[in-house]
């Protein structure tokens, strides 16, 4: 018997891309179209490879966090360990029984009640009737769901699906479980409760985790060893500590400048471009303590998108939300825009910050991006501001308050 | 237990896996059963309903075309046509749709794609056997006991369900790729259905006057010796038969039932790329 949980040698994956040949006017777009179908290939086509020669190997039992950027490879990667999509090239080996956990609550249906859907979700990721009726009980107590067993879960609130779609999923008994952020969903006790879930799967029969996650907290807290992939090309794999400090180092050589690959799916539209910029709208990714600074996104909109809201998060480096900001809503058609954040009127203190950046329409997001951008607020000693002295240690926020001094006595 | 992925992999046919995911298609049946008339007014009264409707308009035009028949044969013939043609079309449309409508479960999870169509056909049979017993019921009222050729109706049955299953899975496969299945799909069914004894029978088709390559050509359309064959199980005699034909009908379900599974099978490992 070999110890190795999971064996992957030489894997690539190649994606065809196609590029429409552009025509900038409607007359222009609706000929090449009615061409197009004549003449069929006025599009050029270029491979892109989402992974490129991947090798590792996962011993028994570990909890391994996979870790890198939007766009890195990391979905790619778990989808083809999970045989949902097949490689391009290469060879993957593992022990056991496998299940993967991309989605929380996969194949729910919407008019079926919580016991039904606990039945039907337990058999699509692989359980018996008999091992489902054996855990039916711990997993109705995990999700703390018993009132609406009976309810349809198009009735339930966001919080009660997750934590029922969770629970089906945490009392699955795979050899090696594959999980896909699917704890970024639900509120921070049940992430809690969830990754305590984890914690314990493995620990009590050393089943082996594989982990994707843009929160080096919890990816620090649950996994013992790392893989950091970048564009496709595994980087380093190792102790997670090492991984995670190689990735928060590595992330942000960008000058303060992100180009961005347009998204696998595209609903309405994406952010193409992101600048952090200081109040000249120079584009540098540190800013001195004290000084104002700006964020400009430009993003792409492919179809009319009805109550659109650009939002801008920025949360600390350990993932605390400081601030969040956004446009006014607006009825957007086809098009490419620029929105301008002016973040001048808070100060924070010097560090590194995260910028989160989320495009809706009618109050659903269909573009969210985490953990891509980052600002770092230079230290500069004591700053004047507004003739009042502040001090960086003083607290996270520097903006001084206004203060009147009279004489009462 | 060691599991191998190798990018060279070939496709296969893994019955002992396919037998692994029973539970799994079981419940995804389940599923479409009760989502089916969820929140509809009349619920699973619809699966008679709708053969009803048609019955009333085609038995009609039936009518019309044979005007020796009583009225009551005309409609007993008819009704268990149409039936049959529910059955057929409903699985050949529900079949090919399989795969877009579990798009969701399919590029998230991994098992064997020939889940979905194989639990579309099941739901299309429960649908099949409500209002099936009903005609049962209503023949045995209205005319007699069914003639003792009534034992072959399973093997029609099964034959008639193979069909619609190599058709609906050739589609499946294909609309991954090409949407444009979806647009076809309908028109092939109408046409299917006025070239096939439902409310124009074969008598009718062959007793008319017009050039024999037509007759032909209506011949070879393997709903034709379908129809008929369903129709001797209920009636005892054949309106057209010939053995030729049953040989060349043979022939082309097993040729349809093997290129059809081949080409799913063969596309089925990058159906999560594309759908």
């Amino acid at each position: 018997m070999s110890d190795f949980a999971i064996k992957v040698e030489g894997l690539s994956k190649k994606y065809k891309l196609t590029h429409a040949n552009r025509e900038k006017s409607l007359v222009g777009s609706s000929i090449s179209s009615i061409k197009n179908i004549f003449t069929r290939n006025t599009n050029t086509k270029e491979d892109f490879w989402a992974l490129k020669d991947i090798n590792f190997e996962i011993k028994k039992g570990d909890r391994v966090g996979i870790v890198g950027r939007n766009g890195a490879g990391k979905s790619t990667l778990l989808k083809i360990l999970s045989r949902i999509v097949a490689p391009t090239t290469g060879k993957i080996e593992y022990e056991g029984r496998m299940a993967s956990l991309l989605e929380v609550g996969t194949g729910f249906h919407g008019d079926l009640s919580g016991r039904e859907n606990i039945y039907l979700n337990g058999s699509i990721l692989g359980m018996s009737k008999s091992e489902i009726d054996k855990k039916f009980d711990e997993i109705v107590a995990f999700s703390e769901v018993e009132r609406f067993l009976d309810t349809p879960v198009k009735r339930y609130s966001s919080g009660m699906y997750v934590r029922l779609a969770f629970a089906v999923a945490a009392h699955l008994e795979p050899d090696i479980l594959i999980v896909d952020e699917v704890l970024a969903v639900g509120d921070a006790a049940f992430q809690k409760k969830s990754m305590g879930k984890m914690e314990e799967v493995n620990q009590k029969d050393g089943r082996t985790i594989l982990f994707v996650s843009h929160s080096m907290q919890s990816v620090q807290k649950l996994c013992n060893v790392g893989i950091y992939l970048k564009n496709g090309e595994l980087i380093k794999n190792g102790n997670i500590d090492t991984i995670v400090s190689e990735y928060v180092n590595n992330g942000e050589n960008t000058n303060g400048k992100y180009i961005l690959t347009p998204p696998e799916t595209i609903e309405f539209g994406y952010v193409t471009q992101l600048t952090i910029e200081n109040i000249d709208e120079n584009i540098l990714n540190e800013i001195p303590v004290g000084s104002g600074w700006k964020v400009r996104i430009k993003f792409k909109i492919i179809k009319n998108t009805p109550h659109f809201i650009a939002g801008l998060g920025i949360v600390t480096s350990l993932d605390m939300p400081l601030r969040t900001v956004w446009s006014e809503p607006n009825d957007t058609g086809v098009g490419e825009y620029e929105i301008v954040f002016d973040l001048s009127d808070i100060l924070f203190t010097t560090g590194d910050y995260k910028i989160i950046v989320g495009l809706s329409s009618n109050q659903r997001t269909f573009q969210y991006i985490n953990n891509v951008f980052r600002i770092k607020i230079s230290d500069a000693g004591e700053i004047a501001h507004n003739k009042k002295v502040v001090n960086t240690e003083s607290g996270l926020i520097l903006n001084p308050a206004k203060t009147i001094i009279k004489n009462i006595s | 237990m060691r599991t191998i992925i190798k990018s060279t992999d070939k496709a296969s046919l893994d019955l002992l896996e396919l037998k692994r995911y029973a539970g799994l298609l079981k419940y995804l049946s389940m599923r479409d059963v009760i989502v089916r008339y969820k929140q509809t007014w009349i619920g699973l009264g619809w699966s008679i309903f709708r053969p009803l409707i048609n019955i009333a308009i085609f038995g009609s035009l039936s009518l019309l075309l044979n005007k020796g028949q009583s009225v009551r044969e005309n409609y007993i013939t008819v009704s268990a046509a149409i039936i049959f043609w529910q059955l057929i079309s409903t699985s050949i449309t529900d079949v090919s749709n399989s795969l877009s409508t579990n798009a969701n479960i399919l590029s998230k999870v991994y098992f064997p794609k020939l889940i979905f169509p194989v639990t579309s056909l099941l739901v299309c049979i429960i649908d099949f056997l409500i209002s099936f017993v009903l005609y049962l019921i209503c023949y045995l009222f209205l005319k007699d006991l069914p003639p003792w050729q009534i034992c072959f109706l399973p093997i029609v049955l099964i034959i008639g369900l193979l069909f619609s299953f190599s058709i609906g899975v050739w589609f499946a496969a294909a609309s991954v790729k090409f949407r444009d299945v979806k647009f076809i799909l309908p028109f092939l069914l109408q046409i299917i259905f006025y070239a096939s004894p439902i409310f124009i029978s074969s008598n009718y088709i062959m007793s008319l006057h017009i050039p024999n390559f037509l007759k032909k050509i209506y011949l070879i359309n393997p709903f034709v010796g379908l129809m008929n064959a369903y129709k001797y199980c209920f009636f005892g005699e054949f309106e057209f038969f010939s053995i030729k034909l049953l040989v060349v009908n043979i022939i082309t379900l097993a040729l349809l039932l093997v290129v059809s599974i081949r080409y799913f099978l063969k596309f089925e490992k990058s159906f999560a790329d594309y759908i």
